[in-house]
């Protein structure tokens, strides 16, 4: 990668900063939606010891929905607000779905480990591998990212954005709900690293790897169409 | 510098305009006029890649487009949460070319305003600002749509400026529907309704 890519990416992961620490729209979208549903389900199990498997499904769709709430919104919101044909005519697609990406990364892994925290202290879980709590968590925020941020930029370009965003979500989110539950599952307790932790890791990483490798080549078909 | 050849642009199955050809070399300054909905805007647009043409070619001047083709157009947005200075800067890195920030923020007469965010800009000096960024890069090409609206009689002499020292580097196009900026032409197109 030139120096060229680094300033461009850079200049859009400081624009999209820039844009989110003067407004908090993002972040505080998700931190509410995280603290409403690790209180609620904390409410709710105040006297009921969960299961390790029930415990890492809440928590996946905690982080999911928390993701799918901020996330796909970087894109759509060049679009609503007209500020997509200034980077059309400025940037490299290329560099547009870097600069985003990285900014939702950041974003992501910053309100899932907040959620984490809380959700583990207020249903009292016992994790019994942190490693792989840790690792099913950060491979596990990259490819929710990395799909959430692909589902945004693809139907930015379309008339009825949020359907179409929530169509392609759908197929592209559940394979991977099913690998984060799994590496978390075993994380707490309910199984072990022979038994589908280690598949649950490698397959979060993948898909991570997929989604970030070719979302920009796909993002680049869809921009100026 | 520009040959447009044949082009024409379809929407919904209707003709926005057909069968447009024009060549345009150094200091020329085409003003394109027509009735609202004529496709003046459409046509820019469709000269900038901003919307796919349905038929027809561009020749650009050689380049990279990013560096050769300026536009500032009404309908364009800005990011309200980031400063005068910051948006020179972001589109500088964005087009790998120099910021210019105090420089571009003195010739457009922006200077006081520069750390304030575009959300706060009155529509004039949003006007500007984008004219600023349009013309950053030193383009060949620049394009202007209805560039004096909602400006004020320095603004519009802004605008002389900006077309008088673009005819120096290059070609320009603009898109009105006021009769006052037929003085920046060179040449003239009106489009049909």
């Amino acid at each position: 990668m030139n120096s060229n890519w680094q300033t461009e990416i850079k200049a859009v992961f400081l624009k999209e900063w820039r844009t989110e620490m003067r407004s908090l729209s993002g972040i505080l979208t998700s931190l509410l939606f995280s603290v409403v549903t690790v209180y609620a389900i904390g409410f709710a199990a105040l006297s009921t010891k969960l299961h390790g498997t029930v415990i890492a499904g809440m928590l996946w769709v905690a982080l999911l929905f928390s993701a799918s709430s901020s996330l796909t919104r970087s894109f759509l919101v060049e679009e609503e607000q007209g500020t997509a044909d200034l980077l059309r005519l400025v940037a490299r697609p290329h560099a547009v779905f870097w600069g985003k990406a990285l900014f939702n990364i950041f974003q992501n892994l910053v309100t899932s480990v907040i959620l984490s925290v809380l959700y583990l202290g207020f249903t009292a879980a016992t994790v019994t591998m942190p490693w792989l709590f840790v690792v099913s968590l950060v491979a596990g925020c990259l490819s929710l990212t990395g799909a959430v941020t692909l589902c945004g930029a693809i139907a930015a370009q379309a008339a009825n954005r949020s359907m179409l965003s929530a169509a392609i979500s759908v197929p592209l989110l559940l394979p991977l709900v099913a690998l984060g539950v799994s590496g978390m599952r075993i994380s707490l307790g309910d199984g072990s690293w022979a038994s589908g932790g280690m598949a649950s890791v490698v397959g979060l990483i993948g898909y991570a790897t997929a989604t970030l490798a070719t979302g920009p080549y796909i993002f680049a078909a869809v921009w100026k169409s | 510098m520009l040959k447009v050849d044949r082009l024409g642009k379809k929407y919904s199955g209707r003709w926005i305009f057909r069968g447009l050809s024009f060549e345009l070399g150094l200091g020329d300054r085409l003003v394109i006029l027509g009735r609202n909905g004529s496709g003046k805007s459409t046509l820019l647009k469709t000269l900038s890649g901003l919307t796919e043409r349905t038929e027809g070619t561009i020749t650009f001047p050689e380049g990279d487009l990013r560096h050769v083709l300026g536009l500032s157009a009404l309908e364009q947005s800005v990011y309200a949460q980031l400063t005068v200075a910051e948006h020179l800067q972001l589109t500088a890195d964005l087009r790998s070319c120099p910021a210019r920030v105090d420089e571009l923020l003195q010739f457009i007469e922006l200077g006081y305003a520069k750390d304030v965010p575009a959300g706060q800009l009155s529509t004039g000096m949003k006007a500007r600002l984008r004219m600023a960024m349009a013309i950053q890069a030193k383009p060949k090409l620049l394009l202007l749509d209805e560039p004096g609206a909602g400006l004020d009689e320095a603004g519009r002499n802004l605008v002389d400026k900006i077309t008088s020292e673009q005819a120096q580097r290059g070609c320009l196009i603009v898109a009105t529907n006021d009769p006052l900026e037929r003085r920046l032409a060179t040449l003239e197109l009106q489009l049909a309704d």
